[in-house]
């Protein structure tokens, strides 16, 4: 067992390197280049006056197949990496932050990359790859003996649950983070207009799409927690702050749903309560280093 | 004239009839949902910090916000009259909001208007048109054909020399969003009847070798036979296992073996396993010999006012109106040692009568062994052993089938109406001498996704019947005929 969580965690440091190149190379496309021209004019006088302007240009293409192809690499060690680590358990990797957010990590380098496949835009890797890469520099700094594959305590002993409703969970957080970067990009879209980037039109197809995916799973996750809670605790809803966390961060979705049915809302403050969206996301995924409750599991209470 | 009828009408409109009109439009107003859903939300996000220490952490850096913060951990959210209001609120709009879309929905999927315009085709954000050397009627079944094998419902109705079509697939999907709204309600009324008619106790304490009563008119006794738990090497618990023996009025009825996760179930009673403690087995006997008390003071459910360390139990005697103490010894000597003044060892426990008639007179106090008696006042106390407690949590919730139920139809209806979108294309087949003009544009304003749709489908139009389609695509503009209103249900 204490090889495959070395060897688990190798991988992860793989995945950490190919996550960090395929950033900068998706910033890199996206970004675009900074052209400088310069003209020189001989006066008739005899001096020379010199002007120079700047000019915004496409990042180079290549940059973006890089930071798709590392971006694969990387999905590809995070997955071995989860797997190994799946194995050494004989469970899901969710019993602690450090086994969470691997998962998380993994599958939200894969959500995108499908969105990316099916879109056809690779724009979106800039934001989604630097939430991936914050995450990951959040699993390097959680303490060595997270890293060691413990038990689990009687009250988390229900396998397919536990697997069933993590998953969606990590599954919702992933496609709201993925909405998150259309909502970024969007805003910066209808006012700049760049043409390199993708459509404003697209940009909220994108975080739409995302949000139908994540909405229902998030749904999901509340109404197998409520079983769960059932099973375990004998009541399927205890105002527990997880569960009210989780339903804050639903109910905000709601909204953005809404909205994106109201002339006049649609747009760019659907945009915005898809950020607000997504710091409920954050807000509920730490919750655990500051809510008590029956969620305690965190490894970090 | 028509503006002399339209005054006509509203002046024959009542005062009663413009309000319950105006209050009809609040509640099947988007806008208003919004508002109430993000209120519900704040709601939700203020009870949530009430459950943290984040509320303190801004009182402390911001001392002026102190009171704010004292008054948000005082105040029981989840149980307050803001949240019942809105929940109710919500329940009306979804209720008035379904009544008000029912008819609009029906009708698109039963009869949708197959008519359009060519100003809306000619200022769509997109369409499509070919020539095809054929007449019109064969052009529409061309159309048919190839929307036909996409899933489409292709409806044609001729005006003049032109046909129009309408065009719409995953019609029956727009039903999703009724079960989805059905289950939020369910769900609140689910709650509301397990409030109602449940009961759940928290801390059911049975003792080794004890019988205690359910109560709730239910009838039940449940026994602890034993109580075993298992540990890892590194001290974490593996398992906490209650062998239990269920009784119905005196008859047994059921017995099982319980851990967490793993509950008995009887008819509408669920009993789970908590967690477990101490006990002190007492023997106590007043100066006749009778006995008032033979059975197990559950230990841990207090503790010392002294010693937060030491567990402690309490047991009442109303035959004597007395009040015993139990104390055990201290659980972890090394934190504040300075509080254990009663330094009890192993097999020992300190043991206080208290008058409950005269709580100011002088409680009797005794540390007495494992075996031993003691006499305190009026009564003698024997230790007999010590012994273990399972903490089991018994409830019965007689809306936990609603909350099932609400739960598949929510599920059931986000993936209706998310996973099957409603797309509808417009055309007309117009004759243009020997030839067939198609005009056909989607409505799909501001629907990416929908529009890709619609261009997959000229491109297989194009394949099927070997034309060529000139797409346009159009600038948006505001004002649009086509205009979303401010309601739902239009």
């Amino acid at each position: 067992m204490e090889t495959l969580v070395k060897l688990s965690f190798f991988c992860f440091a793989a995945a950490s390197i190919a996550l960090a190149g395929s950033l900068v190379s998706y910033i890199l496309y996206t970004v675009g280049r900074v052209k400088v021209r310069q003209a020189s004019l001989q006066t008739s006088a005899g001096t020379t006056v010199t002007a120079s302007s700047a000019e915004f240009t496409p990042g180079w293409s290549s940059a973006g197949k890089f930071g798709s192809m590392l971006a694969w690499f990387g999905v590809v060690l995070m997955g071995m990496s989860v797997l190994f680590r799946t194995i050494a358990a004989e469970r899901g990797p969710y019993s602690n932050m450090y086994e969470f957010s691997l998962a998380f990590v993994f599958v939200l380098m894969l959500v995108y990359l499908l969105f990316e496949r099916f879109y056809e835009v690779r724009q979106l890797g800039a934001i989604v790859m630097a939430i991936a890469m914050a995450m990951a520099l959040y699993i390097w700094s959680l303490p060595a003996y997270m890293r060691e594959v413990d038990a689990l305590n009687p009250a988390l002993q229900n396998g397919p649950l536990m697997t069933v409703h993590v998953s969606s969970a990590i599954l919702a957080y992933a496609t709201f983070a993925v909405s998150f970067a259309a909502a970024i990009l969007f805003l910066i879209q209808i006012r700049r207009n760049i043409s390199w980037l993708p459509s404003a039109d697209m940009l909220d197809d994108i975080g739409y799409r995302a949000v139908t995916i994540g909405f229902p799973m998030l749904a999901l996750v509340l109404i197998l927690g409520s079983i769960w809670a059932h099973q375990a605790w004998g009541a399927y809803w205890s105002w527990d702050p997880k569960e009210t966390a989780a339903l804050f961060t639903w109910l905000v979705y709601g909204v953005y749903l809404h909205t994106r049915s109201l002339r006049g809302w649609r747009g760019q403050r659907s945009a915005i309560v898809l950020l607000i969206g997504f710091g409920a996301v954050i807000f509920t995924y730490y919750g655990n280093y500051f809510f008590g409750g029956m969620h305690a599991y965190g490894g970090v209470n | 004239m028509a503006q002399a009828t339209l005054q006509n009408r509203s002046a024959r409109r009542s005062p009663i009839e413009m309000i319950v009109d105006r209050i009809w439009r609040f509640f099947c107003s988007v806008r208003a949902a919004i508002y109430e859903i993000a209120f519900l939300a704040v709601l939700v996000l203020l009870g949530t910090l009430r459950g943290s220490d984040a509320p303190q952490w801004l009182g402390n850096a911001i001392p002026f916000t102190q009171p704010a913060v004292d008054w948000l951990y005082g105040w029981d959210v989840f149980h307050s009259l803001p949240l019942m209001l809105i929940l109710a609120l919500l329940c009306v709009a979804i209720v008035v909001c379904t009544i008000n879309r029912v008819p609009g929905i029906w009708k698109t999927i039963s009869n949708p208007v197959v008519r359009t315009t060519r100003g809306f085709l000619e200022s769509s954000e997109l369409s499509a048109s070919y020539s095809m050397p054929h007449q019109p009627d064969t052009a529409a079944q061309g159309i048919q054909s190839t929307l036909g094998k996409n899933r489409y419902r292709v409806l044609h109705e001729p005006h003049g020399s032109d046909i129009h079509v309408f065009a719409d697939k995953n019609r029956l999907a727009k039903l999703g969003t009724f079960p989805f709204h059905l289950a939020l309600i369910l769900m609140l009324i689910g709650g509301i009847v397990g409030a109602r008619y449940g009961f759940r106790e928290n801390s059911f304490v049975v003792p080794e070798g004890s019988v205690r009563d359910v109560g709730h008119n239910t009838g039940l006794s449940v026994e602890l036979v034993q109580f075993s738990d298992s540990w890892r090497e590194d001290g974490t618990p593996v398992e906490y296992r209650s062998d239990l023996v269920l009784y119905k009025n005196g008859e047994v009825v059921d017995e099982d073996s319980i851990t967490v996760n793993n509950p008995m179930t009887h008819g509408a009673v669920t009993i789970y396993q908590s967690s477990y403690g101490q006990t002190a087995r007492l023997l106590i006997t007043d100066n006749q010999d009778r006995v008032l008390f033979d059975d197990s003071v559950p230990l841990g459910l207090y503790t010392s006012t002294a010693n937060p360390d030491a567990p402690a139990g309490v047991q009442m005697l109303p035959q004597v109106n007395a009040q015993i103490n139990v104390i055990a010894p201290d659980e972890d000597r090394a934190n504040a040692p300075e509080l254990d003044t009663l330094n009890l060892q192993g097999g020992q426990m300190f043991v206080q009568v208290r008058d409950t008639v005269d709580p100011t007179s002088e409680p009797v106090s005794a540390v007495v062994e494992q075996g031993e008696s003691v006499a305190l006042g009026d009564i003698n106390v024997q230790f007999v052993r010590e012994e273990r407690f399972t903490l089991l949590q018994v409830a019965s919730n007689p809306g936990i089938p609603i909350f099932w139920a609400a739960s598949f139809l929510l599920v059931a209806g986000l993936a209706t109406t998310f996973y099957f979108p409603h797309r509808r294309v417009r055309g007309i087949i117009s004759r243009d001498g020997d030839q067939a003009g198609v005009t056909l544009a989607p409505l799909a304003r501001w629907d990416w996704s929908g529009q890709r749709d619609f261009r997959r489908i000229i491109e297989q139009l194009e394949r099927d019947l070997g034309v060529k389609a000139t797409v346009v695509e159009r600038p948006k503009e505001t004002g649009h005929p086509m205009a979303e209103p401010d309601q739902a249900g239009a």
